[in-house]
């Protein structure tokens, strides 16, 4: 038996590959990106790193118009980004398969926030399944493509963080090979001309009539039958929920739903006839519960299992104790953790080219509208400078809206990463420009996208498959979009960065810096040039060095006028001598030239 | 199937699993230092051995910058969630010692707890208010602290030097597993053969050394092994 011990992301991959997709498309976000990465490594799949999800989008569809077997894959921001395409090819409908994979982060691990990509089959009348274990991302993304060319519609496989990067095993099958179909020409189909698409509308939600039939009659909703004292409490709840209430409840009937778009009212209907109590239990939004109510059944759910964050076992467990069930091991709340130990969030790591611009932007005391990427960090102490962080390309149309609020006395900028600018920067940019508003902006230009684990882009030589491009001249792209004012400064010369925030700033018209050091993890790890070191004799423990942050710098025993003085660590120093320019008293030098 | 027959021919792993026992395992520790890995090798190990279910998640997001990372594993002949519910923990592995002690009140009463004496100090005790404890393994062993006697047994497993002596620092992971898997009715060859799934073929030979060394460390010696 072939089993292997899979991420749900990774299951999603291999079902996806099975069921002979062609083309993959995707902009990397967390939870996600692991679907993408994981089928650039078969045979027979073109996979690429689009600039955002809804050029990602666009390049699926396309293929799939084209006659091919097609999937997108995106986190929840993302499926807001590429939400027209995403809407308006239900209405279409495509030639060969689309699979949408949609990974949404209940908890908030890193995402923006907790939207409910549920909803997104109620916004389109995309039918949408949801697996709950690994074994299950891999059968259902090879039933989506079926359906999806059943149906002629896309076919949404959404997940949760925790089906995403859970793993669990994996009986898995073997390829089937798929012809190209031919695309012909639909001119009725494609061109969404009202003439066009109001038919097309009503042939949507008769789609939609059918596939709740399909969801009445799936294998995918299924009925746990329980046993012992609580087989008559019965409970509907899908994906990452039902694994909760499973481990939470053993013993209740359960109403598994694989389809969680249509939903299938009458079996829910009939579920519901069999028990005595019947319960909800759904991560986020009362979805479920909300339908079914309408539906005219008595059902309890949001009263009990919270609206907020990821619904863990404990979390279920704790809601069907306070419903009255009799559960010992809910009994009490019990910690995870001992609060009392120092926190450790994540840092900047030592060397991080976004460090000296950030030290640079708190000294001058500017508003910071920042973007998306690891420099969002800075927003943590020891640095907690930034004043918005939200979305994939608001940092230069914020500061421009900023702006024209009246901005402020210290100054203002937008700072965003290369990838970011990529994926949204530019349109925001141009804006600005034809709006003829002064604005200032940073491009943290560290040639990867970083954050999600070094991802390619637009700014590098090399595309996901290893095929040589031509990596694209930011500042030759500010200069065509009308910006007179560009600087390129070396982020580890912390003078460079000030003089060159001074300078955008005081620039009478659009302004850009972009700093010009890479990843220090990726694509490959960059190693120490040379070493620094504190001389303790002079040392005034003066803390200055201390405000970057880096977690190559540590307090000592000795004491000065009651602060610290300061060491660094020697293993894990990679030399971009930041503390040695901020130290006053000249402790800090090069190993081997004090 | 590598299976795990000892002379007798039995499988002490089906006999320990067989009444519905289920292993929750944790291994903690800082982003960057090879949780993952140890997380992937201790999952193989019951994976390979077959016929169990095996369940795995883990830290997501950022927090491989520099950030606490925790993985869940769970094993026996059948699983549900792949997370582990607070105060269940049977098998507390630290790759970092405040790390272990910030976990300690996951474990359940009576479990084990492997934790390294390496000592990561977070920037954060540079410039807050925060302490870092360096006091953990005391206080891991003397856990009144909590207000409650939890029972916990503490292994105390010096990683790094341990691996240092094998020839390089960077297999500390595998030595803690080494440590860990004393506990667990897995073979060595198992154990080996997951190994050698993880980590890179240059370095399988180090590897398998700091497993032994961290097995013996856990308490079987070379003669238990096969």
């Amino acid at each position: 038996m072939d089993t292997h011990l899979m991420l749900g992301n990774e299951a999603v991959a291999r079902g996806a590959w099975e069921a002979g997709v062609q083309v993959a498309a995707a902009y990397p976000g967390t939870p996600s990106t692991e679907i993408v990465t994981n089928l650039a490594k078969y045979d027979g799949v073109y996979a690429e790193w689009s600039t955002n999800e809804k050029v990602a989008y666009e390049v699926a569809f396309g293929a799939a118009v084209g006659g091919v077997r097609a999937l997108t894959a995106m986190k929840s921001a993302g499926a807001s980004v590429a939400a027209d395409p995403l809407i308006s090819s239900v209405y279409t409908g495509i030639c060969g398969g689309l699979v949408v994979v949609v990974a949404g982060d209940p908890g908030m691990s890193s995402g923006m926030t907790e939207q409910d990509d549920r909803y997104f089959g109620r916004i389109s009348g995309m039918p949408m399944l949801e697996p709950a274990d690994s074994q299950e991302c891999h059968d259902f993304v090879r039933l989506a493509f079926e359906l999806s060319e059943t149906y002629d519609v896309p076919v949404m496989v959404r997940l949760s963080i925790q089906t995403a990067h859970q793993k669990s095993i994996v009986r898995v099958g073997e390829r089937v090979t798929v012809e190209r179909k031919d695309p012909g020409r639909h001119t009725d189909k494609y061109c969404l001309l009202p003439r066009f698409s109001r038919p097309l509308h009503a042939s949507l939600l008769e789609r939609v009539a059918r596939l709740r039939e399909y969801a009445e009659a799936s294998p995918l909703t299924r009925v746990e039958p329980g046993t012992g004292a609580f087989a008559r409490i019965g409970v509907i709840t899908s994906g990452a929920a039902f694994v909760s209430a499973r481990e939470a409840l053993p013993g209740a009937t359960f109403l598994k739903l694989g389809v969680v778009h249509p939903l299938p009212l009458e079996a829910i209907k009939r579920f519901a006839a069999t028990v005595e109590r019947l319960f909800v239990v759904e991560e986020l939004e009362p979805y479920l519960e909300e339908q079914i109510l309408v539906a005219g059944l008595a059902v309890e759910g949001k009263q009990w299992f919270s609206q907020l964050g990821e619904l863990t076992p404990v979390r279920v467990g704790r809601g069907f104790f306070a419903a009255g069930l009799d559960l010992p091991r809910w009994a009490e709340q019990k910690a995870a953790e001992d609060d009392s130990v120092i926190p450790r969030p994540p840092v900047l790591c030592t060397g991080c080219p976004h460090r000296g611009m950030a030290t640079a932007m708190k000294k001058l005391d500017l508003d910071v509208h920042g973007d998306i990427g690891c420099y969002d960090l800075t927003s943590l102490p020891p640095v907690s400078h930034m004043h918005s962080a939200v979305e994939m390309g608001a940092s230069i149309p914020m500061e421009q809206g900023f702006r024209r609020a009246g901005g402020s006395k210290k100054g203002s900028l937008a700072v965003i990463g290369d990838s970011t600018f990529l994926h949204s920067g530019l349109t925001g940019l141009l804006n600005a420009v034809h709006q003829r508003t002064n604005v200032t902006v940073l491009i943290q230009d560290n040639s990867i996208t970083a954050m999600t684990g070094g991802q390619t882009n637009p700014g590098n030589e090399r595309t996901l498959a290893g095929a040589k491009t031509k990596p694209v001249d930011l500042a030759g792209i500010c200069k065509a979009l009308g910006v007179e004012h560009i600087e390129i400064v070396d982020p580890y010369d912390y003078e460079a960065c000030l003089a060159a925030l001074k300078a955008g700033l005081a620039y009478d018209g659009p302004a850009v810096i972009i700093t010009n050091r890479p990843c220090m993890l990726f694509p490959s790890k960059v190693g120490a040039d040379g070493v620094y070191e504190v001389d303790e004799e002079l040392c005034n423990a003066c803390q200055q060095c201390m405000k970057l942050g880096c977690p190559s710098m540590h307090h000592t025993e000795a004491v000065f006028k009651k602060r610290h003085k300061v060491a660094i660590d020697a293993s894990t120093c990679t030399g971009c001598s930041l503390c040695a320019q901020l130290c006053k008293p000249g402790a800090i030098a090069k190993a081997g030239t004090a | 199937m590598s299976g795990a027959q000892t002379k007798a021919g039995a499988d002490p792993a089906a006999e320990h699993y067989a009444g519905g026992v289920v292993d929750d395992i944790m291994v903690v520790g800082v982003g960057g230092q090879g949780v993952i890995v140890a997380a992937a090798i201790i999952a193989d190990t019951a994976l390979l051995h077959g016929g169990l279910e095996v369940k795995l998640s883990e830290t997501r997001g950022m927090s491989q910058r520099g950030g606490s990372v925790s993985s869940h594993i769970r094993v026996g002949a059948t699983v549900v969630a792949p997370s582990i519910s607070p105060g269940e923990v049977d098998y507390l592995l630290a790759f970092e010692a405040a790390e272990g002690l910030r976990a300690a009140p996951s474990v359940v009463p009576g479990g084990v707890a492997i934790v390294t004496t390496q000592q990561i100090v977070p920037p954060l005790a540079s410039s807050t208010d925060y302490a870092y404890p360096f006091d953990a393994i005391e206080r891991l062993r003397d856990d009144s602290h909590r207000g409650r006697d939890a029972g916990l047994h503490v292994t105390v497993v010096d990683g790094n030097a341990i691996a240092q002596e094998v020839g390089d620092v960077r297999v500390s992971g595998v030595v803690l597993v080494g440590a860990l898997s004393a506990h667990l009715p897995f073979a060595a060859e198992t154990w080996h053969e997951a190994i050698a799934r993880n980590v890179p073929a240059r370095w399988l030979e180090m590897n398998l050394a700091a497993f032994g060394a961290g097995r013996r460390a856990g308490g079987i010696d070379a003669g238990e092994q096969t």
